[in-house]
């Protein structure tokens, strides 16, 4: 186990070397930041000396290992716009985005597991159709398609909910202020959650277990839930951990359409204004927390599951 | 006559003039129920064989034949392929159904409502004699060789009928129907809704196979040499995966410069890590089949076993992906236009107008030029969605119905 932890974090610490270096690559087929940070009429003097700052004099590879030192001691440059540090600027803004991602995974969690159990015990009749046809509505609306209709119906139509703004404003906790941005953004996880449930509890109830626990005469409700659920939770559990690590590290759209200041707002704020910096640093935030969300769930799955091989 | 094919049993109660009367004593007994079988002559068979001869000349059909054959049970699946038929249709020839240039501009005629009807002069431009350009009137009458028109603000102009675009009244006086209303540059929805798809499915489709070659490519490598082949290029895989797709595909897009071709080449090179894993692990479970250690002891390149045996039995799961990956890939290309990084104006697509309508949503007007564009993309992508589930379904006979 041990043995197995080290070799995980060590391969964790590989991928992340290469995401740096892939983002080293990007940054430098950009335009000269130089001329970006000074504008056209900049005088060459200036630039020079902006180029000898950013150590854009050097050759690819000195530059390359200088980035690499940087990025390990946790230095990833300062922004072009507001000349402060990028990573404290993310981490300010990750709290955020975090209490947004964790609270839409919770409801998407519960719901689509639900969902997922109703429809593969009813499979095939009316509800499981009708189930299985929302689900799909749900994968095929993009994020902020669907940020937007929702502002539309219950902001602007119904006037139920604030559409825009954060929870602490002020001090005070806003709860509605989190709802509307919350429930978008767990629309597409409920729906893969409760069709990779579904189908992984089809496969379960349909197992030879299933079927000795029907003869031996257990009851219903334990062979759902004690025999078939909890062998059919592996890939769910897969699927979750995936999206809640996707969404900590960005929910883009729905941020920015609702005003939600997290680290996603802040990047399309930076693209908009070709804050180079604050990209390249939120793509290797961004990294890095997938990289450890994975590397946690790898080593909880291995202590919890004994079907999982150390590899 | 009898034609003898084996040797006879004697013993059999099928075959008359046993010796044995015991047997004989059976063989009446059971003609008399009428339950032997009674050998058939040579004519009889050839008979029956012609007959039959089209049923033993069959190939057994493809994975293909069964698997289209499962699919077109699926009610769902069928109405997705029909969807993204018609949109296909409408985007090929969306120069010949838009009612309108969907970039033609009259600024009288910004944010219309739905179903809104145009009163127009058409006017032949003074720099380009081959376009006319439309001047929105309440009311005209014609007066010798000029005709006087009043303008929407009220105000009384005229112009020479020598101006005005075509030979009859019916030619330069048009009340054309805004079937969607117009944006906020007076421009036509639907036609700038059907340029739109033209935009978003090329640039789903050629981003699509973009990844699927990358992704084939890779996981082939990965998953026939293994290894450290496999370990390297699983590393890649990896790393790719890690980082967030739509910032990769926006930092991409940038640092090539935005346009059409930057945003499929952004798209591809990010999307093809589902592919990649699903051939690989196609490779590694096809690897141990018997028919592929046959190429090995029959001598044959790997470059055959791969693209004559291997992936032509993968197919399935690829196009399965590859169906998912078209439909992302329309979601990215839409975002990407939101932000205003895809395709740039004055092409239309998608994102774009919605980016320009939303605007409108906080007012609580004008929802039209967010919601049918809203309504396209979700369409696009449920309809190819619908259709790749069946797909998925029709190619896994483990789901049969």
């Amino acid at each position: 186990m041990l043995s197995f932890t080290v070799r995980r974090l060590f391969y964790s610490l590989l991928v992340i070397f290469g995401v740096v270096t892939v983002v080293f690559f990007i940054m430098n087929l950009l335009p000269d930041p130089a001329r970006m940070m000074q504008g056209q009429r900049a005088d060459l003097a200036t630039q020079a000396a902006i180029r000898h700052q950013l150590g854009l004099d050097l050759p690819p590879w000195q530059r390359y290992v200088r980035f690499i030192g940087d990025v390990a001691q946790g230095n990833l440059g300062r922004s072009w716009s507001s000349n402060r540090p990028v990573l404290t600027s993310i981490w300010e803004r990750f709290g955020a985005t975090a209490t947004l991602a964790i609270s839409a995974m919770a409801i998407a969690t519960i719901l689509g597991i639900g969902i997922g159990i109703l429809t593969a015990v009813r499979s095939y009749t009316f509800i499981d159709n009708i189930s299985m046809l929302f689900a799909l509505v749900g994968i095929s609306i993009p994020a902020f398609v669907m940020g937007l209709l929702a502002m539309l119906i219950f902001g602007a139509w119904l006037d139920w909910l604030p559409v825009s703004g954060y929870m602490w404003e002020g001090g005070d906790l806003h709860i509605e202020y989190l709802i509307l941005p919350m429930l978008v953004l767990a629309l597409r996880p409920v729906s893969i959650i409760a069709r990779v449930t579904r189908s992984s509890m089809l496969e379960t109830l349909s197992s030879d277990y299933v079927r000795t626990a029907k003869a031996k005469g257990v009851s219903w409700r334990s062979i759902v839930y004690r025999h078939a659920l909890r062998n059919a939770l592996n890939p769910v559990v897969t699927t979750v951990s995936a999206w809640l690590a996707g969404l900590l590290v960005g929910t883009y759209f729905i941020e920015y359409i609702f005003n939600w200041p997290g680290i996603g707002l802040q990047a399309v704020d930076a693209i908009t204004r070709s804050d180079f910096p604050i990209i390249q640093g939120t793509v290797i935030f961004s990294a890095v927390i997938f990289v450890v969300v994975n590397f946690i769930v790898d080593i909880l799955y291995a202590r919890l599951d004994p079907r999982v091989k150390l590899v | 006559m009898e034609v003898e094919r084996y040797p006879k049993n004697p013993m059999h109660p099928i075959n008359p003039g046993s010796e044995d009367p015991a047997v004989e004593e059976i063989r009446e007994e059971l003609l008399a129920r009428g339950s032997v079988p009674t050998r058939l002559t040579k004519e009889e068979t050839d008979r029956r064989r012609m007959e039959n001869e089209h049923v033993l000349k069959q190939q057994p059909h493809s994975l293909g034949y069964y698997s289209w054959r499962r699919m077109r049970r699926n009610k769902l699946a069928m109405a997705g392929l029909v969807i993204t038929i018609v949109l296909i249709v409408v985007a090929v020839l969306a120069p010949v159904l838009a009612p309108f240039d969907p970039n033609l501009q009259v600024l009288e005629y910004s944010t219309m409502p739905v179903g809104f009807h145009g009163n127009v002069l058409l006017t032949k431009s003074e720099v380009n004699p081959n376009l006319t350009i439309p001047i929105p009137i309440a009311e005209y009458r014609i007066q010798g060789d000029r005709v006087i028109y009043t303008t929407e603000e009220g105000f009384d102009k005229s112009i020479p009928v020598a101006r005005l675009a075509g030979n009859s009244e019916q030619e330069w006086h048009k009340t054309p129907t805004y079937y969607l209303g117009t944006d906020r540059f007076g421009r036509d929805v639907l036609s700038r809704l059907m340029f739109g798809a033209r935009v978003s499915l090329t640039v789903a489709f050629f981003a699509e196979m973009c990844s699927l070659l990358i992704g084939v490519l890779l996981g082939s490598l990965a998953g026939f040499y293994r290894g450290w082949v496999d370990d390297g290029l699983m590393w890649f895989t990896n790393v790719v995966w890690s980082i967030p797709s739509l910032l990769l595909i926006i930092a991409i897009s940038i640092a090539l410069g935005l346009g059409m071709w930057q945003t499929i080449f952004a798209i591809g090179i990010t999307e093809w890590v589902d592919m990649a894993r699903i051939v690989r692990g196609q490779f590694f479970s096809l690897r141990e089949t018997e028919y592929v250690e046959a190429t090995k002891a029959l001598g044959l390149s790997n470059k055959r076993t791969i693209f004559r045996h291997i992936l032509p039995n993968s197919l399935g799961p690829i196009i399965v992906i590859a169906t998912a990956g078209f439909a992302n890939a329309i979601i990215y290309e839409a975002s990407l236009s939101f932000l205003g990084l895809g395709v740039q104006p004055p092409t239309s697509t998608w994102g774009q107008m919605i980016h320009d309508g939303y605007g409108f949503i906080a007012a609580g007007s004008n929802w039209g030029l967010t919601i049918f564009p809203a309504l396209a993309i979700m369409i696009a992508v449920f309809a190819f969605n619908l259709f790749g589930d069946g797909l998925r379904d029709a190619f896994d006979p483990k789901l049969k119905r």
